[in-house]
């Protein structure tokens, strides 16, 4: 067999990582996984032996919060001190550059510990002058730098050197300007908010999109919380799990007929069949504390008894972003992914999975 | 062996007179008796057959010391060897003296440490001040203004470049546009001192700024023509002019 060929019948190189915990657990670290990871596309829910949304996500749902796309949007104006005093040191403010390609152009990111992650190609960060290091994707000849800029730093006050040259650098040296998106969370306190912050004409807002399915005759794999390996005839391993997941959310038919050639994937042994199965799935640019407030939800699914042994809740993280758990960079190699996968448990148990691409770090 | 003297020995070059007077001839039997007072002489046969020797004949012992002086130096070739054996003469008396060679009087100049403890190129705080370098970027202006036969707007960029490329950049204004190190960008100022891999520049704050030619694009602005040099082009000029490189 021909070299190309062999590598294209070869899965790229990815990484899956899967934690147990208790949701109730004091040390339960579900919490922090979810906060750590800022950027997220979208958000689906998969609940079995269930017809239509339960009543606990109504509330959720319904107030999905709301984010902004700012068009031309200047990156110096994110260094000025007039934003960070109003967003980034209240409450946490999450910003990304909307279609830019993290391995071809410039991406800029804000994270919500007020550090702003600028992803450039050489040329641009010769001519910038803002120190970096190489991007640890970029092979031998370092193509892709990323500065890191701490605005929350007290060093960084209006008088001091660096933000002296943050400012020339980004204002005069070499003017970088993206569309963003980006969203605010603050825990109610007063102030401005984002729309009021920007003029009318450059700033839009838009809800997330929600759409609701229900699947009849679905074939669920059966799990057992306390056996991550699965036993065989008794229960899946977590990464059956993962692939049968990721068929059913990509609608992808699981009876394997004879005259079908696209996919021979059959649900792992052992199953069950259920009538009907809900599935609600969120698209948008969606903040960490909304996750949680849906896991918290979800986990209280279970407090009255219900047919189902468990549910999953899936987040996938945007293909461009530059971060992809806290600072760890993330590369687009062959598929930029970098999602994770919550199953809950009747008994509040919980799968983790996090799962990355080619060109990204370990998750933690 | 080169003082040896040609010596009696078979019968060639003898020196002496005869026999001494008043010494008869010693007694013993007749032979071929050398002239007395030869240095050499062959060993007379009667002497050897006595100590029952076989004195080899001419052609046989010189055949004999050529082998046997080929076995003792084997390095030495063949013909070092019969050098060696041919009977040079010195002459001893009224011999021209060898002519000692005139050692090189080196010109007066000090090592490159010499140098920098002399601090020759270094400029003293108290006159790193911008402001006492305007007038020679001033001068520069006009220099190069003279150079390009006037600046003016319709002048053709690429003479004005390769015109800039090759001239001398004291007292030009500079600014480091590009630099593989990030640091390097925007700093802006006169050039005071030219080297072979630097320039020393004065920014408006007084401080004199070492930057590295290589890695670096550096900007030149002259009645609103902005050149764009790559500091590697800089190395390759100019090394023909005379007393110019100072490393």
């Amino acid at each position: 067999m021909s070299a190309p060929l062999r590598r294209v019948q070869q899965a790229p190189r990815h990484l899956l990582v899967c934690e147990k915990g208790h949701a109730r657990h004091p040390r339960s670290r579900h919490a922090a996984h979810v906060r750590d990871h800022a950027y997220n596309c979208r958000v689906s829910i998969l609940i079995p032996e269930c017809g239509i949304l339960p009543e606990v996500l109504k509330s959720t749902v319904a107030d999905f919060g709301v984010y902004y796309l700012v068009k031309n949007l200047s990156v110096h104006e994110l260094v000025a001190h007039e934003f960070i005093d109003s967003f980034v040191k209240k409450g946490s403010c999450y910003a990304l550059t909307y279609n830019t390609k993290i391995d071809q152009d410039n991406t800029a990111a804000l994270l919500p510990t007020g550090k702003l992650i600028l992803s450039v190609d050489k040329d641009t960060y010769e001519e910038l002058g803002l120190q970096g290091r190489p991007s640890r994707y970029s092979g031998k000849k370092a193509m892709r730098y990323i500065i890191t800029i701490d605005l929350t730093d007290s060093d960084f006050h209006p008088d001091g050197k660096k933000h002296k040259r943050v400012l020339w650098a980004l204002k005069e040296k070499k003017p970088l300007e993206f569309d963003f998106l980006m969203a605010w969370y603050n825990t109610g306190a007063e102030g401005s908010t984002l729309m009021s912050y920007f003029p009318k004409n450059q700033i839009r807002a838009l809800k997330p999109k929600i759409t609701f399915s229900t699947l009849r005759d679905l074939q669920c794999p059966a799990l057992q919380s306390n056996e991550l390996e699965g036993k065989p005839e008794e229960s899946c391993s977590t990464e059956e799990l993962f692939e049968w997941l990721g068929a059913v959310l990509n609608q992808v038919n699981l009876d394997n007929k004879s005259s079908s050639f696209i996919s021979t994937y059959c649900c792992p042994q052992p199953n069950t069949t259920v009538d009907q199965a809900f599935l609600c799935t969120i698209t948008g640019f969606i903040i960490p504390d909304k996750i949680i407030q849906l896991l918290e939800q979800l986990c209280s699914y279970f407090s009255e008894p219900k047919l189902a042994h468990w549910l999953t809740l899936t987040v996938h993280g945007f293909a461009d972003s530059p971060v992809s758990w806290r600072e760890n960079e993330h590369g687009f190699h062959k598929g930029g992914e970098n999602l994770y996968n919550f199953v809950v448990f009747r008994n509040l148990d919980y799968w983790l999975q996090m799962a990355v691409g080619t060109n990204d770090d370990c998750p933690p | 062996m080169e003082g040896e003297r040609e010596g009696g020995g078979r019968g060639d070059g003898r020196r002496g007179s005869g026999p001494p007077e008043g010494r008869p001839p010693p007694d013993g039997p007749r032979c071929a008796v050398p002239p007395a007072g030869a240095l050499y002489g062959g060993l007379p046969r009667q002497a050897a057959e006595e100590l029952s020797l076989q004195p080899q004949g001419s052609g046989e012992a010189k055949a004999f010391v050529s082998a046997f002086l080929k076995r003792s130096m084997p390095k030495m070739k063949d013909e070092a060897i019969q050098d060696v054996l041919s009977r040079k003469a010195v002459i001893l008396e009224h011999y021209a003296k060898k002519r000692k060679k005139q050692k090189r009087k080196k010109t007066k100049s000090f090592t490159a440490k010499q140098r920098r403890e002399m601090r020759l190129f270094e400029i003293e705080p108290e006159q790193q001040r911008y402001a006492i370098f305007l007038p020679l970027h001033e001068l520069w202006k006009q220099y190069i203004r003279d150079l390009c036969y006037g600046l003016k707007p319709d002048a053709q960029p690429q003479m004005v470049q390769a015109k800039l490329l090759k001239a001398d950049l004291h007292g030009a204004i500079v600014t480091v546009t590009k630099s593989k190190c990030p640091s390097y960008v925007g700093i802006t100022g006169i050039i005071l001192q030219e080297f072979k891999h630097v320039f020393k520049i004065i920014t408006k704050e007084d401080k004199l700024k070492v930057v590295p030619k290589l890695n670096n694009v550096f900007s030149l602005e002259i009645d609103g023509f902005i050149s764009y040099i790559y500091g590697s082009k800089f190395q390759l000029r100019a090394i023909c002019e005379p007393g110019f490189l100072a490393n």
